[in-house]
């Protein structure tokens, strides 16, 4: 399903560039639950973002359910991302000014779906991770578990097959990373692919399989 | 369809109105000043050409002088008169007059009410009200054929002249005693601006049939004849042709300004719209920089109320935005600050216009204040603004849009 070869990444900054992937490896197949670990400015995020369609390689093909990414448009990427993926950040990524609901509607509003069936979709994820009654609340006004929370729903609201989660539960206490993990573990039960990066052995320990990363290589 | 989500953008917009109010309010503000600026310069140089019109438009008053030069063996300093007779003569001569009529005045003791006064008591022939704005009020009318043929003892009186003798009564049909001959009054004059004038405000003037004047004035001579040339082209070539006329007639030399005094109107509304001109020039100037200090100001906040909006663009685009939905936003949100802006500058102005135009003028003394208080906010004011906007508009909004588009999803979730 994900089949990335020697992905390679370089940033260019003004006449300094720095190598953050030197030539990755990763096979994940569906239903998998994959933990990506790695000492900072690993390429940790670096991975996942490729992997998310939010950049693309330097070096090395990726092919997602069978495509090249590489040849895709801005746009095509945009649809990927919106179908496919669905990605939960450390820092959560909430627009301020909206409201949980609002939030979680945000990734249906980019694929037609009418405003009934965006409603009822909003109203069963706000069940489905225990803040209905927190529908109209900003982020501002919610913990950051609680944050979290609303963001999983927000990356389930297309029903993508695949979930990309770098350290979700970095910015939590343990109680609340606890109640992520177990989440994620439950969607995963449920059949989603999950990719997570976490520095917490016990956080990786959820998952089928860990890849660490150093220096920009997988290492085993 | 990207208009689908205009619910979304309208709410998202209505979120943030918090931080657009300034830039609404910076454009409302501009574009109220903008807008007084050009109304009110178009009322001061509409007020002029009223006021200068009080005396007549488009209209050639010849009145006889003395020769300045020797001419044909005459001496200089001849003194020159025109005759009730020179009308037919001007008339067979030259096509290009519309209408002509023969003026004299004289001052006259004038009594009415049990009230004295001494006024110019001017015999006019007809159409003199169509020629010189002599607009009758209310209740009244001016001087007819009839009056002339049949040499009626019918008056006319400027406004205040008719204050004077009548107070707040009504005038018309009241009679007035001119040189202890009795007259009927027909008319007032309603009131008018007017800044030219010969033997004063048309206000202090009586005004009676030609006719009924040359029966009670001795006098054999025309003070004045007034011609309304067909077209405003044809004026300056009517007054040649008029000099020419009458020099062959009286002999003086057609070139001699002295021996023919001809006040042109036309050529007097040259000058003022010339000056005009210049002030409208020197207006647009001042709000064409005006604008442009603006222009700069507002294109710089929406920049950076756009900058701020970066982290914003990036979680969209993560979450499956395509560029259309941004730029889209960008736009629309660009739209409805200026809209709104543009509405609330142009309601104000309106009202501000409208209430200004309500302060009465004071037609016996009329200063400054009435060339002030008659801004005119006319359409293609409106549009003229409304185009400069759009180019503003166009200006303010390209610079955030088109970065908006340019934005990638991993640069902007990472900006601060
Ligand atoms: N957009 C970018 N421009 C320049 N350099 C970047 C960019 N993104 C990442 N880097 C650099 O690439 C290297 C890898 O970064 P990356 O964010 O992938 O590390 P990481 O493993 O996620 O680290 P952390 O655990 O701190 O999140 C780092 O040295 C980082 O500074
Ligand atoms: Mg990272």
């Amino acid at each position: 399903m994900i089949d990335c070869r020697a992905i390679k990444k370089t940033f260019h900054m003004g006449s300094a560039s720095l190598e953050a992937l030197r030539g990755v490896d990763l096979l994940v197949k569906a239903g998998e639950f994959i933990s990506i670990m790695g000492p900072s400015g690993s390429g940790k995020s670096t991975l996942m973002n490729i992997i998310g369609c939010l950049d693309t390689p330097s070096a090395g093909t990726y092919d997602l359910d069978g495509r090249a990414v590489a040849g895709m448009s801005f746009d095509q990427l945009a649809e990927v991302r919106n179908r496919k993926i669905g990605f939960v950040f450390q820092n959560f990524n909430l627009l301020p000014y909206a409201t949980a609901a609002e939030n979680i509607e945000l990734p249906m509003l980019f694929n037609g779906k009418s405003a009934r069936q965006r409603r009822r979709r909003v109203e069963e994820l706000l069940q489905q991770v225990g803040l209905l009654e927190w529908r109209q609340h900003r982020p501002s006004e919610l913990s950051g578990g609680q944050q979290q929370r609303i963001a999983i729903a927000r990356a389930l609201a297309n029903d993508p097959p695949i979930l990309l989660a770098d350290e979700p539960t970095g910015n939590l206490d343990s109680q609340s990373g606890e109640e992520i993990m177990a989440i994620f573990s439950g969607l995963w039960r449920q059949g989603h692919t999950v990719i997570m990066v976490t520095h917490d052995a016990g956080v990786a320990a959820h998952s089928q399989r860990t890849v660490s990363l150093l220096d920009g290589r997988v290492v085993t | 369809m990207a208009l689908k989500l205009l619910p979304f953008y309208l709410g998202e917009f209505k979120k943030r109105r918090r931080k657009t109010a300034l830039i609404t309010f910076a454009i409302a503000w501009g574009s109220l000043s903008i807008l007084l600026l050009m109304s009110f310069g178009r009322g001061l140089s509409t007020q002029f050409r009223v006021a200068f019109r009080g005396l007549g438009d488009n209209l050639v008053m010849l009145s006889g002088g003395q020769s300045s030069v020797v001419y044909q063996g005459l001496p200089k300093g001849r003194r020159l008169r025109l005759y009730a007779a020179d009308i037919a003569l001007l008339r067979a001569t030259i096509p290009e007059i519309e209408f002509i009529c023969a003026e004299s005045y004289n001052n006259e003791a004038i009594s009415a009410n049990g009230k004295e006064t001494n006024r110019n008591v001017h015999g006019v022939g007809p159409l003199f009200d169509l020629m010189r704005s002599q607009v009758p009020a209310a209740g009244g009318r001016f001087l007819n054929p009839d009056d002339e043929r049949h040499s009626r003892r019918v008056a006319f009186l400027g406004w205040k002249v008719a204050e004077n003798l009548f107070g707040a009564e009504p005038p018309v049909g009241r009679q007035i005693m001119i040189n202890r001959t009795p007259f009927t009054v027909v008319g007032v004059l309603k009131e008018k601006m007017q800044d030219s004038m010969y033997q004063g405000p048309d206000a202090e003037q009586v005004y009676v049939p030609f006719a009924t004047y040359a029966q009670v004035n001795s006098q054999p001579y025309v003070d004045r004849i007034h011609i309304q040339p067909r077209s405003r082209e044809v004026s300056l070539r009517v007054e040649e042709r008029a000099r020419a006329v009458l020099g062959r007639k009286y002999r003086f030399d057609s070139a001699d300004k002295y021996a023919l005094n001809a006040w042109n109107t036309i050529r007097d509304a040259e000058e003022v719209g010339k000056i005009f001109s210049g002030i409208e020039i020197f207006l647009t100037m001042i709000g064409a920089l005006t604008l442009l200090i603006a222009a700069v100001g507002v294109t710089n906040l929406m920049y950076a109320l756009a900058k701020e909006r970066t982290r914003e663009i990036g979680i969209k685009l993560a979450m499956g935005a395509r560029r259309r939905h941004i730029v889209t936003q960008f736009v629309l949100e660009t739209a409805f600050i200026f809209f709104q802006g543009i509405l609330w500058g142009v309601l104000l102005a309106f009202n501000i216009v409208s209430l200004v135009r309500t302060i009465p003028l004071n037609y016996d003394n009329f200063g400054i204040e009435s060339y002030l208080t008659r801004p005119v906010f006319s359409l293609d004011i409106l549009l003229l603004f409304l185009t400069i906007m759009g180019a503003l508009v166009f200006m303010a909004g390209i610079f955030p849009a088109v970065r908006a588009s340019r934005l990638n999803p991993v640069e902007a979730l990472r900006y601060e």
